[in-house]
Order: C-alpha cells, then sequence, then structure tokens
C-alpha cells in the first residue's frame, strides 16, 4: 500500500503515524499541519552532498506559542514521534531547514515571530524564535534605539534565537553571540516551562541583564543540543558608538598570516580592535568581483598562479584582513594610531579605509557586516562553483600565527586532493580563531558531490587526529564529530538526554546525540 | 527607564499581569496572535530578494516578465544556490503578492 505521507520517523508505523497527526491538527487546527509533498518541499533542499531524501521530512508543524508547543510535545511522547526544530531555518550549509534525520517532523517556530521587549537604556532583547535580524533591525530603527546588531552573514533572513543557540557568530564587539546571551524560556520535554538564570525567579526583573542565576548554569545545555525547545530568548545588543572607522589590511603572500596573527593577537586581548576581526583569504573574498570561470577551466583545484592573477586584477590582497575601531572620534584617532603603528612594523602590509576603498563591493559588504546592516552579499561565495554545493567547515584554532598557517595549508592540500578550492576565512576571538572553509562545490554534478563528501571527511578525520575540533558541523556528520570529542563527554550527553527526554523525541541525532 | 514593547498596548498589559500573578516557572497562558504579517510584494522584494538580486549575486528578475508558476516555483522549492522560502516566512497570500511584484514591469505597478 502506498503511503500517503512523503516519509515516516524510523520505527513509527503509519496507523501511529496518522493519530498523532490527527492530534497535531487538533491543536493547530489543518492549515499548520504540513504534509504533502508541495507543502514539504521547502524543507527538503539543503547544501549537502547527501541525497536529500536522507533528510526528508514526515510533515511540519507551524506553532506560535507555548502552549500549543506544550501540547505538541505531549503527542509525541504518547506516540513516540520525534521532533527536529527550526527558527529561521537558514542554518545555510549546515542542513538548512531539513531534519537530522529521515521522517522527523519539523516543528517550524518561524511564524512564532514576537519582539517582546527591547530595553533602551539595559541595551537588550527578548524575542521569540522566529524574529528575523531583518525584523528586529526594523524595530529598533523605527524607534530610533540606537542599538546595533551583531549578525552572520546571512543577516536578514536568519535570526538571533537559531544562529546563538548554534553557537553561530558575527562581526561586531558582541560578534561570539552566545558569550552575550542572557536568558532563555525553554519547554522541556515532559512539557515544563524553564526560564534560566534569574527568570526562574517570580517577579524577578533582572532575567535579561545577569546571566547567572543561582547553581548550575543551565543555558549552555540548550546550544547544540537537543535538551529543550528554546520558546524565548535574551540577549545584550550594542549601543551605536559615536564614531566607526572600518579597515582592510591587505598581504600578499599566504605565509604572511604568521606576521597577521601574532600582530592582530595582542591588539584583541586587550581590546584595541574590538570585534571580531576576520582574516579572509582572496578565493574567500574573490566571489563578489571576479568569475572563477574567467580563471581556471578544466576539472581541479585552482592554481595558485592564477589566485595571484585574480588578486592583481582586482585589488585584493592573498589576506584581507577586515577590522573596524568603535568609540568617540578621540578613542578612534588614539586606537588608529596603535593599529597602524603595530601593522606598519614590517612593511608588508597595506592599510586601507574607507577613503581609499570607496565603493569597492567587498569592502563595503564586510563594513555592513562589522557595523550590524543587512548583506546578503557573501552568498556570491555560492556562485564560484556554482550547482548550490556547500558545507562549512570549522575547526577552532589558537590565535598563534604557526598554528594559524599550519590549519591552512591542511585544509588547502585535502581539499586540492578532490579538486576543490581552498575559500577560507579565519574570525578572530581573543584566543582562538573560528577557522571558517566554505567546501564549495556542483550538487548537479554526482562525481563533484562524492568527491565534496569524501573530501569532507577526510578533513574531520585528520584534522581530530592532529587534535584540532570542529566547533559546528552540518547535519550529516554530526556522529562523526561527536565521536571526535571521545566517549565520556557522549556518556555525558547521553546520560543528559535520557534524564531530560527518556522517550528521546527531541531532535534525535543533533550534535550526535540519542 | 524607557521600555519599548511591540504590538497592541493591551497585550502589554496582559502580558505584565500574567508575570506578576504568576509563578514565572509555571506555564504562561498565551493567545494565539498573528505575529509579523508582510504588507506587500515590494516589502517582501525590498527585504528578501533583493540583497541578492539586486546586488549581483542572483540573477535580475524584476521586468523580465518571468511567468508567475515560475517565481511560484523557485520560491518554493529553490534552485541550485537560492534556498527555498516556507510558506512560514512567505505565507502564500504573501507569495501571490510578491510573485504579481516580480512579474509585472515597473511601469505596471
Amino acid at each position: 500500500m502506498t503511503s500517503q505521507y512523503i516519509a515516516l520517523p524510523k520505527g513509527v508505523a503509519e496507523q501511529t503515524f496518522d493519530a498523532a497527526i490527527s492530534s497535531f491538527r487538533n491543536v493547530l487546527g489543518d492549515a499548520a499541519v504540513l504534509t504533502s509533498a508541495e507543502q514539504l518541499a521547502p524543507y527538503i533542499k539543503t547544501m549537502m552532498p547527501v541525497p536529500d531524501a536522507n533528510h526528508m521530512p514526515s510533515a511540519a508543524l507551524l506553532a506560535t506559542t507555548v502552549e500549543q508547543i506544550q501540547k505538541i510535545v505531549a503527542i509525541c511522547n504518547q506516540h513516540k514521534v520525534p521532533i527536529w526544530t527550526i527558527s529561521t531555518g537558514k542554518n545555510l550549509g549546515y542542513g538548512s531547514a531539513a531534519p537530522a534525520e529521515r521522517g522527523q517532523v519539523v516543528l517550524d517556530l518561524k511564524r512564532m515571530n514576537r519582539i517582546l521587549e527591547v530595553d533602551k537604556d539595559l541595551a537588550y532583547a527578548l524575542v521569540e524564535p522566529g524574529v528575523t535580524y531583518q525584523q528586529l533591525y526594523d524595530y529598533i530603527n523605527e524607534h530610533k534605539l540606537g542599538l546595533w546588531l551583531s549578525m552572520p552573514a546571512p543577516t536578514a533572513i536568519a535570526g538571533p534565537v537559531g544562529n546563538t543557540l548554534d553557537r553561530g557568530v558575527g562581526y561586531t564587539p558582541y560578534g561570539e553571540h552566545f558569550l552575550f546571551a542572557c536568558g532563555m524560556e525553554v519547554v522541556l520535554a515532559n512539557g515544563e516551562v524553564l526560564r534560566t538564570g534569574m527568570g526562574s525567579m517570580p517577579n524577578s526583573n533582572t532575567w535579561q541583564v545577569f546571566k547567572w542565576g543561582y547553581g548550575p548554569y543551565l543555558d549552555g545545555i540548550f546550544t547544540q543540543s537537543n535538551y529543550g525547545i528554546v520558546t524565548k530568548f535574551g540577549f545584550w545588543l550594542m549601543p551605536a558608538p559615536p564614531a566607526f572607522k572600518p579597515f582592510v589590511i591587505q598581504y600578499q603572500h599566504e605565509e604572511d598570516i604568521v606576521e597577521i596573527v601574532e600582530t592582530i593577537r595582542p591588539l584583541r586581548i586587550n581590546g584595541i580592535i574590538p570585534n571580531a576581526v576576520v582574516i579572509a583569504h582572496a578565493l574567500y573574498e574573490a566571489p563578489v568581483i571576479a568569475r572563477r570561470s574567467d580563471y581556471v577551466s578544466g576539472p581541479g583545484s585552482i592554481s595558485d598562479e592564477a589566485v595571484r592573477k585574480i588578486t592583481k586584477d582586482h585589488k585584493l590582497g592573498i589576506w584581507n584582513v577586515y577590522a573596524a575601531l568603535y568609540g568617540t572620534q578621540e578613542q578612534i584617532d588614539v586606537n588608529w594610531q596603535i593599529v597602524t603603528q603595530a601593522f606598519g612594523r614590517s612593511g608588508k602590509a597595506k592599510i586601507l579605509t574607507e577613503q581609499e576603498m570607496g565603493d569597492d563591493p567587498a569592502f563595503n559588504y564586510r563594513a555592513k557586516l562589522m557595523r550590524g546592516d543587512m548583506t546578503l552579499t557573501e552568498f556570491s561565495l555560492y556562485n564560484w562553483r556554482g550547482g548550490g554545493g556547500s558545507m562549512w567547515f570549522a575547526p577552532v584554532s589558537q590565535a598563534r600565527g604557526s598554528e594559524t598557517l599550519k590549519q591552512m595549508a591542511l585544509t588547502k592540500q585535502i581539499l586540492a586532493k578532490y579538486g576543490l578550492d581552498y575559500s577560507g576565512e579565519f574570525i578572530v576571538g581573543m584566543r582562538d580563531m573560528h577557522h571558517i572553509v566554505d567546501v564549495l562545490y556542483d550538487k548537479t554534478d554526482p562525481e563533484q558531490t562524492k568527491a565534496a563528501y569524501q573530501c569532507f571527511d577526510e578533513l574531520l578525520t585528520v584534522f581530530s587526529a592532529q587534535g584540532y575540533g570542529t566547533y559546528r558541523v552540518n547535519t550529516a556528520f554530526m556522529d562523526k564529530v561527536a565521536e571526535t570529542y571521545g566517549p565520556v563527554q557522549r556518556n555525558v550527553h547521553k546520560t543528559l538526554k535520557h534524564a531530560l527526554d527518556p522517550n528521546g523525541i527531541l531532535a534525535p541525532g543533533k550534535s550526535g546525540i540519542r | 527607564m524607557k521600555i519599548i514593547k511591540l504590538g497592541q498596548i493591551v497585550f502589554g498589559f496582559i502580558f505584565t499581569a500574567i508575570l506578576a500573578i504568576s509563578p514565572a516557572w509555571s506555564t504562561p497562558e498565551e493567545t494565539p496572535h498573528p505575529g509579523f504579517a508582510w504588507q506587500n510584494g515590494a516589502e517582501i522584494y525590498a527585504k528578501i530578494c533583493a540583497y541578492c538580486h539586486e546586488a549581483q549575486v542572483g540573477p535580475p528578475i524584476r521586468n523580465r516578465e518571468l511567468p508567475p508558476a515560475y517565481i511560484r516555483a523557485i520560491v518554493r522549492n529553490g534552485k541550485r544556490a537560492m534556498p527555498a522560502f516556507r510558506s512560514s516566512e512567505i505565507d502564500d497570500e504573501s507569495l501571490v503578492k510578491l510573485v504579481d511584484f516580480i512579474s509585472k514591469k515597473e511601469t505596471e505597478h
């Protein structure tokens, strides 16, 4: 007999699933329970090199209230039906809106999108999961609140809840997003509603201003996890500075990254440069202004010679360090002197500001990201190979020049083995770097898709063998990354999972946790 | 302290009252609400599509008289690097307005 569903949850009979769907419809109404192939099509498309069928949902539920979510988890517990929660569903290159495992029901919270509070004086926001950065950006501007957002490159269509819960980063001084999270409301698998930190105390007005509360700090266990469904999320916003000075420093040799990192580290740790600096390789910036087909023909990765030609033709560095100064003009003037002196010492750096860069599209989109403005220009990366294939390889590195050079060389070597290009950047924390590489491939080409899968697998294997951990990964490789962190951590994760979600209904497989 | 709340003042009072009279850790009673709603096709185009299609990231799509069914299909299914957009992001009614906005020439608006 042909199923009326495009997929079923693992181990759930169709009759049981029918009963669950019927109950979901009672709670949400027919229009908010999606089961047809046409309705579910937008949930299926991913950029990963695996068949879309592997991540095909059985249904999607469009919930808008905490009460509805409580009822949904009760139904899931009754029928042992797993749900995969998304907020804006734009975790592109990490799995998009598709579930980790075939047949999981997507709990889509995009329509749960109220901005509950923005406090101008204390500079914080409390929002629901479906709020996008664009929505919040417009709200702040409309009310003239004088606050800046920090956001990842997919700005307008992504949102603070999903990005922060997946421990994403941005480019302003508030770029390490989870550091600036303050208070969550979480629906647990048993239907109870937990407010973390000070939110647990009746009548407290400090939920969004003091992170720690009393006793063990719980917020962390609801990030990159499947222990609850976050329905409200507080975070801090940056007061708009009186002055802002973005700049780029170009270097012309890959080995120069040693000097770059050694120069930046003290400036970051001492707070001279306050934002999440980016050290972008030429091939991360080139897609904004150049086409690959103008420099390469045939299979294989791009040659170093072609990359050098791109940098000359389009006035790029092999490394392009994007950073900014924030504060009063007087503060900026003092810090600018320190920055230019530090980078000027070796004579290798070319320091450029808005004055010299003018309308350069690569500089402009970076400047927008560093002041929390809307842009999707980074999606130019997807035109480099074409075909819609992308996975973010994201190992963590020490902020030490020798380490970054080693990671870059290793990544480039493995990518080249599979005919892929190194489109990488380092996002500088204070003592760490997120080494972010977009593994771009043509998903319409079966051979390249297969190569991309093998390449990504090898990157994870080789990096973990050398002690380099990955901070975030797409849904096709979560188990593999979880393995690299060893059995004790996996057991602790599992123990927590079984205690909080004994029926395993919440996003089984997230971060390898079941 | 200035606290800005979105939505009707009535909602603000109800929400505050709930927090005041019920334990914060218990289930808050909430009324389903309409949430964010798109005003028209031009707004959706400006706040989603234009960031790529007016910025040389994606191809131009306006003033090309693209067939409405084609636009609908691409929005819902995505194409190559273009992501798919769900009905939770652009509801069916708003998609009709967006398709109308894109498919008609600027002079027809």
